[in-house]
């Protein structure tokens, strides 16, 4: 049965898919609030931005005499919103749709998503970390009152401030892992294969890092309160900047709500000679996975050299703040329109 | 015992994980980052019957538990004893006649629905059962309904009915006592009128 189908069956269950558009109401009134601009970003795009973990929409775009063009859908707003910043817009956000192919037979992906995408100009990753701990808790309070979240038999306490876990300090808190001799690619295998994971030639370093992230760690994050993740490693994430400190590491964060992440910040790469030697270094990479190919954006490249100031931003997954606040467990019950009702390769 | 890698994974496969036989109840595809893709798997112990949760790379390699489905007929449920063993329900082979039993542990909500002398899929390794293929929709007679129930207004027209194995089903109002009915039984709601 069908969405629509079941809504006109039970009349019940209408009340669950009324929480987006208080959630989207909120993310309007917060950002006004604080004199964000919002933008509408495209969707049809030339040139996805270089992210070799993404799995891009392709499609064919033709003139009137059937002269063929490539076009994507695209995978965030990032690009377009980082060349109005150079343009001088300011503080700005985009609630918009994205596109990424490739996560089929999940709860927690639908091929089509609403992105919420803000930057803030003079900021850097610990701003943006206290504008999430205001905008989850101003959202819960004006959809459920309260600042109180209760998620599948969890009460979550989303005042501020929300725990703040480095990467390398839930490595040693969760997986007994002492991240300094991790970095090291045949330490890395070592402890993997100590640990009772197979470890074969071709893995790489973010793969044994990423087994055993989501075995022993990503698990316990966000439980009582919503846990910040912060300082990735720097090979994890082509457009941030990377910590002056400690250069092994990104200005990077993601947060954690029961388990479930919810966004992924940057402090904003800034450099467009590094911008682009990592954008030709994640190109190669999507060649080497098989991947579909594409070309990176010069003009993004040309709008970094021109200068985009010292910014942060961060993009958070919309349907899955509606996943929380409606307590449901897949992300298809939050959607009118499922994309598993419509292509049966996603069931 | 032959080797599979993780893009052979199919819901309700056995495979060996840390050395005992496990029962895949679900997997997803994950993609958390640069380029590496992972399964993730919810594992049941045969032994145990605990569910876990455990995530292979894209491309592990596993043991794959070998099971034959055999065609066998129910017969009745064996209660506790003395010993403390469990609930076990005893199942005929159609062809052999050899008698196997399976515990309400590897059953779960199932055993509602059992009928005795229909005809299940039981899986068997090294002539022990594991567990039952559970079918899409199981036929049930209803032996107790209401009739001209008002039902539950915010639901539209429905009401509860009990079928002959007992278990309580949510049913449309015109559903009557004698009616024989289909229903799913991995979610316990009603699909047609058979």
């Amino acid at each position: 049965m069908k969405t629509w189908e079941k809504l006109r069956k039970d009349p019940s269950l209408w009340p669950r898919y009324f929480v987006r558009e208080k959630v989207t109401r909120a993310i309007r009134t917060f950002f006004d609030e604080r004199e964000f601009h919002e933008v509408e970003t495209p969707i049809l795009i030339a040139h996805p931005p270089a992210e070799s973990y993404l799995d891009v929409f392709q499609t064919t775009m033709f003139d009137r005499h059937r002269h063929p063009a490539t076009a994507y859908l695209s995978t965030s707003p990032e690009v377009p919103l980082k060349k109005l910043m150079v343009a001088g817009l300011g503080n700005c956000y985009s609630l918009t749709k994205s596109f990424r192919n490739m996560e089929t037979q999940s709860k927690l992906h639908n091929p089509e998503f609403t992105i919420l995408e803000w930057y803030r100009i003079g900021a850097d990753y610990k701003d943006i970390m206290k504008d999430c701990e205001q905008l989850l808790l101003f959202i819960n309070r004006l959809t459920a009152s309260t600042s109180m979240l209760r998620y599948q038999g969890e009460k979550i306490d989303l005042t501020a401030p929300w725990e703040r876990l480095t990467v390398a300090e839930s490595f040693k808190k969760y997986a007994k892992i002492d991240f300094d001799m991790f970095f090291d690619i045949e330490e890395a295998r070592r402890i993997a294969k100590e640990k009772g994971y197979q470890v074969h030639a071709r893995n790489t370093w973010e793969e044994l890092f990423d087994q055993i992230f989501l075995n022993e760690i990503e698990l316990h994050l966000g439980h009582g309160k919503p846990t910040i993740l912060y300082e990735f490693p720097g090979v994890m994430g082509a457009l941030a900047k990377k910590k002056s400190s400690d250069p092994r590491f990104a200005e990077r964060f993601e947060f954690y709500i029961a388990g479930l992440e919810l966004g992924d910040c940057y402090s904003e790469l800034t450099d467009w000679k590094e911008q682009k030697e990592r954008f030709k270094k994640e190109l190669a990479e999507v060649k080497r996975l098989g991947k579909t190919i594409y070309n990176y954006d010069h003009d993004f490249i040309k709008a970094l050299k021109v200068g985009l100031p010292k910014c942060s931003g961060i993009a958070v997954g919309v349907d899955r703040l509606t996943m929380l606040l409606t307590d449901t467990d897949d992300i298809a019950d939050t959607l009118l329109f499922p994309g598993k009702e419509e292509f049966s390769l996603l069931e | 015992m032959s080797s599979i890698t993780t893009a052979e994974f199919r819901k309700g496969m056995f495979i060996i994980f840390k050395d005992e036989p496990h029962q895949i109840v679900e997997f997803q595809h994950v993609n958390p980052g640069k380029g590496s893709a992972f399964v993730r798997t919810r594992l049941k112990s045969l032994k145990t019957s605990r569910v876990q949760e455990f995530t292979y790379k894209s491309g592990d390699s596993v043991e794959e538990f070998p099971v034959e489905t055999h065609e066998m007929q129910y017969l009745y449920k064996e209660g506790p004893d003395q010993t403390g063993v469990k609930d076990k329900y005893v199942f005929m082979d159609n062809y052999s006649y050899e008698q196997y039993s399976l515990p309400e542990s590897l059953l779960g909500d199932f055993v509602s629905y059992l009928k005795p002398n229909d005809t299940y899929q039981v899986m068997v390794n090294d002539d022990t059962a594991v567990g039952l293929r559970f079918p899409k929709k199981v036929r049930l007679l209803v032996t107790e309904a209401e009739e001209g129930a008002r039902g539950d207004t915010v639901s539209g027209a429905n009401k509860v009915v009990t079928v002959e194995t007992g278990a309580k089903v949510s049913v449309p109002l015109f559903i009557k006592q004698g009616d024989t009915i289909a229903i799913d039984p991995e979610t316990g709601t009603y699909l047609e009128r058979a």
